[in-house]
């Protein structure tokens, strides 16, 4: 049964117990003082900063008010920074510079090239640049559909786009030289249907360098999302309900054994790629996010075991609401999880990864996109995102290289580190009547599209349907045209157009002699272990079958199997992924 | 002889449009998928992900004009020069190839990429306009072969010649196989792609040596004249040299079947190449049967199979599907639908009337392995008396517990 219907109600009935909680705090005398106490006492809580020129500023600016309704508003329906409903903030001071100097850093710069000792080289720059250590993972093609490097036809793809890891072997080289176990280590992997093959690899490769006790300290997380791979990313090896059934027991194993690991990054960003519109991208990676919720309890776990270990990942584009996206998904997983699921406070919390946009980026006059990415950034901040990717100016044309990687770190250091627009005072934007505008139009068009897929029988059937992919399809087409027309400007692609051809920029290509070193590896990996690996697949086979838990049994077939291997062993027991148009 | 020819109708170009291996970026593609089907064009599309191998051999079954290649992640210059030399060593060198890729396919990468036999690269920017105005002008042209054709590429000519009204050589008889041709009809949306899909694996499991053929009837877009083919892109077993796949836009034809399926089924048996051949009509509900002429007339197929799904509607609207009475095979696929159970019910209850000894299959073809898919597969061979090589019985397949 779809929940949908009852979370976009849940939702409008949240709105209107603010609507009358409002009106009670101008009519009842008694609740008008009770807030107006709990206000004071708030605004006591406020420290005063000052900014480098000498300005004291509050570390939250609150609404100037003391009038009952609108206090009982702010509370109920943007929420204190750090309280239900979450519209303001996840926590209560985000980037605010902090005396102790130590903070979360929000800054993950998305890494991958070549051979694991190439993305490893990159990885050591980058965090060269970082004050803590964010290491994100990007595989190359043949690893993200689950096939070895040996696999014919895949040899040019190989350490393409992302980093090539065929065993666990190049797990441990991919992260060698790095204490992973580091209270500011954080790993993310951009990882979907092989994901829990990857993760026990990374499990496996840790054990060995860190000690069989390491798993508890590691941190970070997978993508492993493999409703927005049917829907939009189409990076999808395994039937659907097999693919969840992985995704599920991959998340039940380690919401206890990798405490402190967020298994699934629920995401938004490649729907938005695939040409979805903001809204689209919102009501679809929300609603992913409630039918995961929705599995794991048919499954019989506890909401607030795994609630507080989804994570989401939205994609910030230039579009106007852009602005408020990540407040409004704050805000409805909030009152979805809270008052349908039961969820309690920990896992009401929608922990938000965000990504500059990779398809408003072009080619021609690429400079320009510095200047994209920058306003994005912006706009990603604004939303107070929990951490933030933004993307190289040079994307439009290969795997970033090192100069134009840096100055895509460097844009966040000088957003948040350099200029004041977040270092003193939370909230400083909140509450503006354009925001609040925008929040309630865009709120309301995720809730219809709820509505929408709810009659169709829910996200999952919506998706058999072909729901997802035709709205976004038909929107990926939209922009194209506008963009052909004209309506849609971009600025030296059809407005302020200059002559010049392409530029040549440096690429960054993996060599032919690097790929079939790749190669060589992974036989010689393959010849090593060629007696026991038919063993450790024949057990892994079972388990499937039996409908066991396949993420315990992938630990231990990955010290003796590659990931094709693996992957032809799964695609025998389940079947193959039947593809949509 | 001075006769007076009727000027010859535009023949549709058919393009065979596809992502490389290990890319799942469809965006760009889909747009100009959408776009060529505008522009009077027969995409037939093969979807993300795609191999060398698969590339080349829809090429050739489909005998298209021209293959373009949509690529995001990399790796194109290896990638373009595999597909182009698998099309050479086969003998179809005369497909041309062309791609794109946003910026990801640099300039420098392009005079690579031509000299290696690619033949052009459009980049990042192109408006889509002059995509068509150049896919038109450059393309129009149907290759040529060096030499007679060979193999699936004699026979795929023979399919394009007939497509066009014109009668080709005569297709040599390369097999001894006689041909079991069943034409399989429903309504859109029953699942009719999956469930032959899902036969095709049947049957390479269960004939080892032998090859099956599939004609996959789609409608044209009734104002331009274009249509994206688009069966290739779920039909996961189809992979494989034993399968012959040939999509077929009904450019016109208001029967649920291209005007040349007829001439087509006679080339498919004359090659003796096939055991079994699957003829998918587009959706048709409550038509006459589109297996006989004007719904009159001799069956162009040996067998007709109709597939639903349990959500026909209701009694009444099964009383009105026609097809019902004369199908040798019914399948109600989707049984895993919540209404399935009645609707087996119903349509049981309908075919009785028929007092034909219909018996209805109850199959779930989305899933893996289902076993009501092995019992059609094994009354549809027990119908065409498919003789398994080996003697072995045919569907001894691994069902899952």
């Amino acid at each position: 049964m779809s929940q949908l219907g009852k979370i976009a109600d849940t939702v409008d009935a949240y709105n209107r117990h603010v609507t009358a909680e409002v009106r009670r705090a101008r009519t009842d005398a008694a609740f008008a003082a009770e807030l107006r106490a709990r206000w004071e006492k708030l605004r006591a809580s406020v420290d005063v900063t000052h900014s480098p020129t000498g300005t004291p500023l509050p570390r939250l600016a609150l609404p100037d008010t003391d009038e009952p309704g609108a206090i009982a508003e702010y509370l109920l329906s943007q929420g204190f920074p750090g309280q239900f409903p979450y519209a303001t903030a996840a926590y209560r001071e985000m980037y605010l510079d902090r005396a102790s100097g130590a903070g979360e850093e929000p800054m993950r710069l998305f890494a991958g090239l070549g051979l694991a000792e190439d993305t490893n080289a990159r990885f050591k720059y980058l965090s060269s640049h970082q004050k803590s250590l964010r290491l994100s993972t990007a595989f190359d093609g043949p690893t993200l559909y689950g096939l070895d490097s040996d696999h014919p036809g895949v040899l040019g793809k190989v350490g393409e786009g992302g980093v090539a890891i065929d065993t666990v072997d190049d797990m441990a080289r991919l992260f060698a030289g790095f204490d992973l176990t580091r209270k500011d280590a954080s790993v993310s992997m951009t990882m979907n249907a092989p994901a829990p093959v990857i993760l026990a690899m990374f499990i496996a490769a840790a054990k060995r360098r860190f000690g069989p006790e390491s798993a508890a300290q590691l941190r970070g997380t997978i993508q492993a999302d493999m409703l927005k791979e049917v829907q939009a990313q189409n990076e999808v090896i395994f039937p659907v309900d097999a693919s969840l059934r992985f995704l599920c027991d991959m998340i039940e194993w380690c919401v206890p054994n990798l405490p402190r690991w967020y298994p699934v990054s629920i995401s938004g960003y490649h729907i938005a790629e695939a040409g979805a519109t903001p809204v689209q991208q919102a009501a679809f990676t929300l609603s992913n996010g409630f039918t995961y919720a929705e599995l794991l309890r048919q499954r019989g776990a506890d909401v607030n075991q795994f609630g507080p270990r989804l994570s989401f990942f939205l994609d910030c584009g230039l579009d106007v609401e852009y602005l408020v996206l990540g407040r409004v998904c704050r805000r409805i997983w909030a009152i979805g999880m809270r008052d349908v699921f039961g969820a309690d406070a920990k896992a009401q919390i929608l922990k938000l990864h965000t990504q500059t946009s990779g398809r408003s980026l072009i080619a021609a006059e690429f400079q320009n996109n510095l200047t994209r990415t920058a306003v994005e950034l912006m706009l990603a901040y604004l939303n107070y995102t929990n951490s933030c990717h933004s993307n190289s100016a040079d994307e439009p044309f290969t795997t970033p290289t090192e100069q134009y990687a840096l100055l895509a770190s460097h844009g966040q250091s000088i957003l948040l580190e350099e200029s004041g627009l977040f270092r003193h005072t939370m909230n400083l934007f909140g509450g503006a009547p354009g925001l609040l505008a925008l929040e309630r139009q865009v709120e309301k068009a995720i809730l219809d599209v709820f509505r929408e897929m709810d009659t169709l029988g829910g996200v999952i059937a919506a998706m058999e349907q072909r729901y997802q992919r035709s709205k976004i399809q038909e929107a990926g087409h939209r922009i194209e045209s506008q963009i052909y027309s004209g309506e849609r400007p971009v600025i030296g692609l059809n407005r302020y157009v200059s002559d010049e051809p392409l530029p040549s920029v440096p690429l960054a290509r993996t060599s032919p002699r690097k790929q079939r070193l790749q190669v060589e590896r992974l036989q010689v990996f393959k010849r090593r272990h060629a007696r026991r690996s038919p063993e450790a697949l024949q057990r892994l086979e079972n388990v499937t079958r039996a409908g066991g838990n396949v993420f315990a049994e992938l630990i231990s077939t990955v010290e003796s199997c590659s990931l094709g291997q693996i992957t032809a062993c799964l695609t025998g027991v389940v079947g193959k992924f039947r593809p949509m148009v | 002889m001075a006769v007076a020819k009727s000027p010859r109708p535009t023949v549709p170009l058919r393009i065979l449009t596809a992502v490389p291996i290990c890319d799942g970026h469809d965006s760009a593609i889909t747009t100009i998928n959408i776009e060529l089907a505008r522009h009077g064009i027969e995409v037939i599309y093969l979807g993300y992900h795609q191999s060398v191998a698969t590339i080349a051999r829809a090429a050739v079954q489909e005998d298209v004009n021209v293959v373009g290649l949509s690529s995001y992640n990399g790796g194109h210059i290896v990638f373009f020069k595999e597909v182009v030399d698998a099309l050479r060593r086969g003998g179809n060198g005369d497909i041309p190839v062309f791609g794109g890729g946003g910026g990801t396919i640099t300039p420098a990468d392009e005079r690579v990429m031509r000299r290696q036999g690619t033949d052009r690269i459009f980049f990042a920017g192109t408006p889509l306009a002059e995509i068509m105005e150049l896919i038109r002008r450059d393309y129009a042209r149907l290759p040529r072969p060096k030499g007679r054709p060979q193999g699936d590429r004699a026979l795929a000519r023979a399919l394009t010649l007939a497509e066009r009204g014109d009668r080709g050589p005569k297709v040599r008889r390369s097999g001894s196989a006689r041909s079991f041709v069943v034409g399989v009809a429903g309504p859109g949306g029953a699942g009719k792609s999956t469930l032959i899909d899902e036969l095709t694996s049947r049957f390479l499991r269960s004939f080892p040596s032998g090859r099956i053929a599939i004609l996959a009837n789609d409608p044209s877009h009734p104002d331009s004249g274009g249509a994206i083919l688009g069966d290739r892109v779920s039909a996961i077993y189809a992979q494989d040299d034993r399968v012959f796949f040939r999509s077929l836009a009904t450019r016109g034809s208001l029967t649920g079947l291209s005007a040349a399926a007829p001439a087509a089924i006679e080339i498919l048996r004359a090659s003796g190449e096939f055991d079994l051949i699957l003829v998918e009509s587009v959706g048709v509900g409550q038509e006459s049967d589109p297996f006989r002429i004007f719904g009159r007339g001799p069956k162009l197929v040996d067998a007709t199979l109709f597939v639903l799904a349990p959500h026909y509607g209701g009694l009444i609207q099964l009383q009105k599907i026609a097809l019902l009475n004369g199908a040798d095979l019914v399948a109600l696929n989707k049984c895993d639908h919540p209404m399935a159970h009645t609707a087996r019910a119903e349509i049981q209850a309908r075919l009785n009337q028929n007092a034909r000894g219909q018996t209805l299959h109850a199959t779930t073809a989305a899933k893996h392995f289902d076993p009501g898919v092995d019992q059609l597969f094994a009354a549809l061979a027990r119908l065409g008396a498919l003789e398994p090589a080996g003697g072995e019985k045919p569907c001894q397949l691994r069902i899952e517990a």
